[in-house]
Order: structure tokens, then sequence, then C-alpha cells
């Protein structure tokens, strides 16, 4: 484990989901750096684009502020977060129709995310708030016990 | 007020046409993210026969944080303090993008049908009611007369 800033780490975590269709479409990207950007560079240019990661609920910080265990934590998330399926909505699931998070329909085609507890979500959507906590908003499951069960009862 | 977000509308069209029994929730004409709420102390409840003044923010970050909810009137019980401050999980680290304005006034009405001393924000409010429960609930009833009771201009 290191505290290299690439997310998806495919390797290690894959095992938790078996023969699973790898969600690589690399669509939450890496951050645009490794490390902190030494003090002496803290000019305010870089700053302008410096994505806000929350390390704990409540907590917002640009990416240059946060500490190593918070990067390590950042990484790891971004890493199980590409490891829950994702799909496309089209239309057949009849109970899910809204997402509870923005309250808009689905709509045939927007890309959707699908937790353990098989509540679902848009991809946008869901990757915004498990990035904060990794809880299911509708359950609050915890998600990475519900990723190991799975893996567990596989 | 331009960029509010789609969920927003909807909540306060929703909030609107099917309100809550015993509670109402006006957005703010200037500010659609500011709420002025009035809940209505429960019945069995050392509030009840109160009008209870809220206000309700919803910060930018909303529905990703919890909105910012605080009690205008006062109000003798031991989660909330002399600010009129909430101790209310779902506020704080329970909050979830699945709650609503709607279920967080829900949450904050069965607060006031159920005062939990343990977990208190205001100590001396909380060690009353621990120490002699039948005392700091006619202290409740007796601040509700006092201090909401129809007259919604009193803070």
């Amino acid at each position: 484990m290191g505290n290299c800033f690439k997310s998806s780490s495919n390797d290690d975590i894959s095992l938790l989901r078996g023969n699973d269709t790898e969600s690589n479409e690399s669509t939450i990207e890496p951050p645009p750096f490794v490390e902190p950007p030494p003090p002496y560079r803290a000019q305010p240019e870089p700053q302008r684009r410096m994505p806000i990661y929350h390390p704990s609920p409540g907590v917002s910080r640009p990416a240059n502020q946060l500490s190593e265990d918070e990067q390590i934590k950042i990484a790891q998330r971004l890493g199980l977060i590409n490891h829950l399926p994702t799909g496309k909505y089209d239309g057949t699931n009849k109970k899910a129709k809204e997402c509870v998070i923005c309250m808009n329909e689905f709509l045939i085609g927007e890309p959707l995310r699908y937790l353990p507890c098989m509540h679902i979500y848009h991809k946008e959507c869901i990757d915004d708030w498990l990035m904060r906590s990794f809880t299911c908003p509708s359950c609050m499951e915890p998600v990475d016990a519900a990723l190991l069960t799975t893996y567990q009862t596989n | 007020m331009s960029g509010l977000p789609r969920r927003i509308i909807k909540e306060t069209q929703r909030l609107m046409a099917e309100p809550v029994s015993g509670i109402t929730a006006v957005p703010d004409e200037h500010n659609s993210r500011y709420f002025h709420v009035v809940v209505a102390g429960p019945s069995q409840s050392p509030y009840e026969g109160g009008l209870f003044k809220l206000e309700l923010f919803l910060p930018e970050e909303y529905p990703m944080s919890a909105p910012k909810v605080r009690f205008m009137t006062k109000i003798y019980h031991p989660n909330i303090d002399k600010l009129g401050r909430i101790c209310l999980d779902i506020l704080k680290d329970k909050w979830s993008p699945a709650l609503q304005i709607r279920t967080v006034l829900l949450s904050i009405q069965a607060l006031l049908s159920a005062p939990n001393p343990d977990d208190p924000l205001d100590n001396n409010v909380a060690d009353h009611w621990k120490s002699n429960e039948k005392s700091a609930i006619d202290q409740a009833r007796q601040w509700t007369q006092t201090y909401a009771k129809s007259n919604m201009n009193n803070h």
C-alpha cells in the first residue's frame, strides 16, 4: 500500500469482486499530481484548478492541503469506488425511477452506479457522496463492509 | 435566483403541495436557500400549544452536506442550547443526501416529543432533566407559555 495518489490500483482490490466487469472507463480522474507542491511553489496559480476533497464529512480541502493520511484515505476510496459496478439506465428497472440524491428521474442512457445493497444512483451523484462518506444514502449501510460480504459469500 | 439546483426547487414545490402536519416551511422571498420554519409543539409534550420559529438554510453543498437549522424561539430542551442550536445526529455525522428538508423537520418535531438528556447540548438543562424530570418538564411547559405562544413576532 503506497500513498501514491493514482486511483484504481486494480491489482489489490479487484479480489473483492472476483470476475467482475472492471469499470475501467477511467471516469474517476486521478488528481493531476502525486505530491503536494513544495512550499516554495505555493503560488496562487496552481491553486486555481485544484480539486477539492472531503477527507471526512463536513471537511473540504484543496488537494494540496491534504495530510499524507488523508491522501492515502482518498486514494483508497477512489480505488474502492471504481470497483462498484456501473451501468446505464435502460428503463427496465421499474422500482428505481428517481435518483434520491438529485431527485431527478433516471433518463435512458444515463450512467448509474449500483451499490452492494442494491440501491441505485446516478453515477455522478453517488460518487460525489461516496468521496465524503462510504455509506449508502438510502440504507446507511457501510459500502466497504457490504463489499466484503459480497466477496465472502461468492 | 440563478443556479438553484433542481432538487431544491422540487423540494420546495413538494413542501408547498403536501405540507407536513404541524410544520410550515416557507422560502425567503430574497433567498431560496433560506426557509422560515414554524413547528407546532407536539401533543403530549411540554411544548404542546407552542409555535416554535426556526430558520433553515441549505448550504452551497446541499444535499452533500446537511441543512443548517436553528431554533429562533427560546425553548427549554436538553438537546437545544441557548442559541437555538440543535444536537441531532442527522444534522451532523448521520446526514445522508437521501434525507430532505421534510425529514429533517420531522426529526426535529420528534426530538421535541422525545428529549434525550443523555446526549445533551445544554448541560444545565440536561442535568435538570436527569435529576428532576418532572420539574424540568414544568419549566419547559412554562417557557412554552412564555416564549412560544401565538405571538410569532416574539423571537
